[in-house]
This record gives structure tokens, sequence and C-alpha cells, in this order.
């Protein structure tokens, strides 16, 4: 394996690069119009065009990915996340054309990319799950026969995309009243987003816990199951923080958890990196929730505990190159590691996507700190894609000492021009309750609502007469330049920012 | 030198005069005046020592919405002002009176959830609009009427389209 296309864009794309640089690996990024100054363009070796701005055009064509990657010489393909990750079509077209995919098999992908398949899997192994529909509910059932079968599960219940994923396409329904609402819902929202509306329904048990196991398969017949992740921490279903291992595991839990996720990934001969997700009821019970078949954005955190590099054995799994990682040492914990997912958003606007120019980026580092970003200074962050601009990592002996490094890294991070989720973090990790990982996954959406819009980093009166004496300073620093008697000030202040300060200035300082 | 500053929806005074090479005294509003060690730093940020305390502060910058408008950022925390150009600003951040409801970033309608006439109460929902991958449902700011819907399913928006008026 000599040179490899890597299906993606943003923070994954180069995360991947990063891996294939280590190894020796040639790097072949794709690229569409928004992005073509994006920076994981430059980082690969080569970079190709493939289509318009809107992912369907271009980051979802199967056959322009794979005249791309014949063009390029690549014999292996790396999906990333999102996208085609999960497209048993893609996996396949890469297959068809002797392209390696760096990732599971088709046949593995469509049986764990539908959920009650997926389901079927888990029960099949004699792995617990949660109560719901076996089969698909399509667009054609009568409503009154939603109505029945949904009385059968009981509420509060889950309406879900069979496609779906990320919390796009699932809804909460508590009532009976609510119901048909909620599959209208999650039926639009799935089939915009994946193509297909179908859905089903599933009991939802109250405050779980998150927890996942994550694993790697070869093709020589082992699975190697790691420590668990917690991702409990979530905003309408999307994961914000997770981290490794998770706050209120035993070892014993731990264990068994690990060797039912091993045993459903053994029911479809699983190959390379995948992730089985369960919730956690407050006894300790566990069920199958659902398996991801393909690496997950918050694999770093399995990365800082475990010292190993998962993109790289993704690779090396694809090359046929058996696991020799120890089993026992993979279940073991070093330290902790928490990850932050900051998004391009505006967390004091509800969380509105706050897109456009990065006018200034400077990202945290120093001890135990790790960001994984595919954004930097003067980057457009588009309209198109998800909104994430960077994965905020910590590692730390203890998890305190972990929080406390993502705290200092939060204070270092300086990012301008764009609304962030970085003053979210700050108010989210002062939290007693975080602190003391007292959370369950519906947790955060009702400390939000009970919030009620407030502020999340308010600045404190220093804070404000500081900021007031700066931008004082500022002016008057402007002014001098401008006038001629300090070229200094003017010439390390940009030019399309300062010409505005500069008539302001003028007219503050005739005033005095 | 006198400046008008309003800092996050206050209006502040601030004297700056100064001593000699770096070195400002600066007075805010009432406050006994104190001496910085003022100097600008690349990428559109100061470094302040203020020579009484000892004091060593960062203050990154970047242009606000507006001419004059201006955001500080201390510490990752963001602070929005204004300088030098005096607005009636008491509309901002009011939920009195008229609100019109405008897309805060380009995308695509998917439902209008309110008619014209329609009684509505803060904080409910009026136009989902779906931007990024994600629905993201608008909300109206305060109990009220709703006088006008100027967008329909299916509409491609752009930032600050107007959407719905509430009165």
């Amino acid at each position: 394996m000599t040179t490899i296309l890597i299906a993606n864009r943003g923070e994954i794309a180069i995360r991947i690069m990063r891996a294939c640089r280590d190894m020796g690996i040639r790097t072949v990024a794709v690229y569409s119009d928004a992005d073509r100054k994006a920076p994981h363009v430059r980082y690969a070796d080569e970079a190709y065009h493939i289509g318009p701005s809107p992912a369907a055009e271009s980051y979802l064509r199967i056959d322009t990915l794979i005249a791309v990657a014949r063009r390029a010489g690549a014999d292996a393909i790396h999906p990333g996340y999102g996208f085609l990750a999960e497209n048993e079509d893609f996996s396949r077209a890469c297959r068809d054309a002797g392209i390696a995919f760096i990732g599971p098999t088709p046949e593995a992908i469509e049986k764990m990319g539908s959920k009650t398949a997926a389901r079927a899997s888990a029960i099949a192994a004699g792995v617990p799950v949660v109560p719901g529909t076996e089969d698909a509910l399509p667009d054609t059932t009568p409503d009154d026969e939603l109505v029945t079968i949904a009385r059968t599960i009981g509420y509060p219940l889950l309406v879900k995309a069979v496609a779906g994923g990320g919390g796009k396409g699932m809804r909460v329904v508590n009532v009976e009243g609510e119901l048909l609402n909620a599959v209208r819902v999650a039926r639009s929202e799935a089939g915009a987003a994946f193509g297909d509306s179908a859905v089903f329904f599933e009991r939802r048990i109250v405050h779980p816990r998150h927890i996942e196991i994550q694993l790697l398969g070869d093709h020589h017949g082992t699975v190697i199951p790691f420590v668990e992740r917690e991702c409990s921490v979530q905003r309408r279903h999307q994961k914000v923080i997770e981290e490794s291992p998770s706050p209120v595991l035993t070892p014993d839990l731990r264990t068994r958890i690990a060797h039912d996720a091993a045993a459903v990934a053994r029911t479809v001969g699983y190959t390379n990196a995948g992730t089985i997700e369960f919730l956690l009821d407050a006894s300790g019970r566990y069920y199958f929730l659902e398996m991801n078949t393909r690496l997950q954005v918050e694999h770093p955190v399995t990365e800082m505990v475990t010292g190993l590099d998962l993109v790289e054995w993704q690779i090396r799994i694809a090359r046929g190159e058996p696991l020799t990682i120890d089993p026992a040492e993979a279940l073991r914990p070093r330290g902790h590691a928490i990850e932050l997912r900051v998004y391009a958003e505006d967390p004091d606007n509800r969380f509105l996507p706050s897109p456009g120019r990065i006018h200034t980026l400077r990202p945290p580092s120093g001890p135990g700190i790790r960001r994984d970003s595919g954004v930097e200074e003067g980057f457009d962050v588009p309209i198109f894609y998800d909104s994430m601009i960077s994965k905020l990592v910590a590692w730390g002996s203890t998890r305190e000492q972990a929080t406390a490094r993502l705290r200092r890294a939060l204070s270092e991070y300086d990012v301008r021009g764009i609304k962030t989720t970085i003053p979210f973090f700050v108010w989210m990790l002062e939290h007693d309750d975080f602190r003391r990982a007292n959370f369950h996954t519906t947790y955060l959406d009702e400390l939000l609502s009970a919030r009620n819009g407030q502020p999340f980093a308010p600045p404190g009166q220093a804070d404000e007469d500081l900021a007031a004496m700066a931008v004082a300073v500022r002016a008057f620093l402007m002014a001098r330049g401008a006038a001629g008697t300090s070229a200094q000030a003017s010439e390390t202040l940009p030019a399309s920012a300062s010409s505005a300060w500069r008539r302001a200035a003028r007219r503050a300082a005739l005033r005095s | 030198m006198i400046y008008e500053i309003d800092i996050a929806g206050r209006a502040r005074r601030v004297v700056v005069e100064p001593i000699d090479g770096a070195r400002l005294r600066v007075s805010l509003d009432d406050h006994p005046p104190c001496e910085f060690d003022a100097q600008a730093l690349a990428g559109d940020r100061l470094t302040l020592v203020n020579l009484d305390s000892g004091r060593s502060h960062e203050v990154g910058f970047a242009p606000g919405p507006d001419a004059g408008d201006i955001v500080a950022y201390i510490r990752g925390m963001a602070i929005a002002g204004n300088v030098g150009t005096r607005r009636g600003r008491g509309g901002v951040g009011s939920t009195q009176g008229v609100q019109r409801i405008t897309a805060p970033m380009p995308g695509k309608v998917v439902r209008v959830l309110v008619a014209p006439g329609d009684e509505v109460k803060a904080r409910q929902p009026l136009v989902v609009v779906e931007a990024m991958k994600m629905e993201n449902e608008l909300s109206s700011p305060r109990d009220g009427r709703v006088a006008d819907v100027a967008v329909a399913p299916g509409v491609s928006v752009e930032a600050g389209r107007l959407l719905v008026v509430v009165e």
C-alpha cells in the first residue's frame, strides 16, 4: 500500500494523512469548490477537485471518487467518518475497482448499518437490546398502525431513522399525541440526510449513560475490544464531550461489556475499526444500541489512554497484517483522556451555526494537550458541512488533571471572528455535576433548558473595565500611528480592520 | 484623549494620556488613573502591563458586525464594544416592541409553524431553517401576535433575511 486517497475533508482528513505520513504513505486529497483553500488540500501530496460545494455533488459522489483514485494511482481509500464512511455501495465499488477500502466489508456495513439487522445480530450473539420494533416502518405504514405499534413498546419512546446517525432523524416521544408529528419530522430529516426515510421505534431508557466499545478486527479472525469511552454529555443526541475510561465502570463490568461487543462484531465477521454503542442504566444493566462501522470522531481519547494509533492499525489491517495488540493491555487504560468537540456555533444564541471567516486562530498547546483541527486563520468556515472546527483533547494521569488541562487549554484558545462553543465548555467544565461525572445522555439538554439562555461565560466587572481601557488604548495607539509619531502601532494592525478604526480614532481625538 | 466607549451595552469614558515611550496614563470613568506599558502585537493584540500592580494582560481584537463595532477578547472571553460612533443602541438585546425574526445563517426554510394573526408565547418555535445539515428552530423572543410571515417552506434564505414579524 503506497498511496491512499482520503475521501473526506476537515480535521479527519488531516488526521488520517498524518498517520499516512508517519508510515511513509503518499496521500491524495479531494476537495469541493468550497474547500479549494482548505488546509487538508495543502497537507496532501496530491489534490483533486471533485465538484460543487454541496456534499451530494462532491464528497458523496462514488463514481468521481473511484475515478480520481484510479487517476492518482491510489491503491486504497480511507473514508474518514460521515459522508460515505458507512455506505456499503462505496465499500463495494472500491472492492470492484481493486482498491482497498480502509474499513469493513460491504456485507458488514450493510448488516450493521441497518439498525434492525444490527439488533438481530446482537440478539443472535446473546447481547441484551432495548425493547423496540424488529422491522423498519416504511413510509406507507398507516398512522393508526404506528400508534398501535408504539403502544406495544410503551412510552417514552424514540423514533429513529433506520439509516440515521449523529442524532439526525431521531425524535423523542413522551406521549402518544406527539407520535405522528415526531415520525414526520424524523422522516423528513432522514430523507434529506441519508436518502432513506424508513424509521423504527425503540423504548427510551430513562437517564442512561452512553458507553461505547472501540474494537479492531483483522482478516485472520481476531477481534480486539478496547477500554470503553463514555459519551453521556450530549446536546440533542450529539456527543459534546467524550472521555475514556468511563468514570463509573468497574473493571468487571468493563470486561463483560467488552466481551459482548466483540461477540456482536464476530457474528458479522467484522474487520477494521468499529464501535459498539451501549446504554447503561442506573442499576448497571446495559443494552446494545447500535454499531458504528467506521472510525469515530472521538477515537483520540482511546488513543490517548492506550498509546495506539488507531488509523495506523486501520491501514495495517487493510494491508492484511494480523493484530499484535495484547488484548489485556487494550482493556487497561493508562490515565484519563477527555475530548471536547469545538463547533462554529453561538452557545449564547441556542447554539445556532456561526459560519464565516476565522479572523484569528491561535491554538492551545502544552502538557497533555492534543488538538485535531481542519481549519486555520483566514479560513471561511463553509455552510455546507458539519460545523465542527476542532477536537480539543487532554490527557492526564487522573480525570481531575485532564479536566484542569482542558480548562487551561480553553483559556489559551484564541479564536476570533466566528462564535464557537468554547465559552460553553468553560462553563461546563466548572459544573459540579461534570466534576463528579454525575450525568446521563439527556442531562445536558435538561441543564440547558433550565438556564433559559443566560450567557455561559459572562465577563466580570474587571474584564469589562479592562476591555474598555484596552479598546481606548488601541484607538489611541492607532491614531498616534496614523499621525506618524509611531509607525509601529499601525503596521502591526491589519489594514482592513484598522481603516474604520483610524477614522473612529480621529473623530474621538478631535473631541479631546 | 477622551474616548466614549460602549462595552457590553454600557457607556464608558476612558481618558488616555501619553507619559513617555510606551507608558500611558489611563483613567476609566471615576476610577483612579492607572499607568500601563502598552504595546501593539502582531495579530491585532495589545500587551498591557499595569506599572502599579504588575498585572499583565493580553487583549485581542476583531471587528464587529458594523462600522465602529469591535470585539475584545480576554482569555477566550469575547466582549462586544463600540467606539467613536455614538448611536442609539437601546434596541439591541431588547425583547420589547415589534420583533423582526431574521435568519441567523444562510439555509433553507423547512417548515413554517405559524400564520399571520397567531398568538405566540416567548420561546415558541416559529420557523425551522435547515443549515449545516441540522434543523434549527427559530423561536419568538416575546409573547405576542404574528404580524407577518415573510417566507414559505422550501425557500432558500440568506443570513439576515426577514422570516417572521411578532408584535
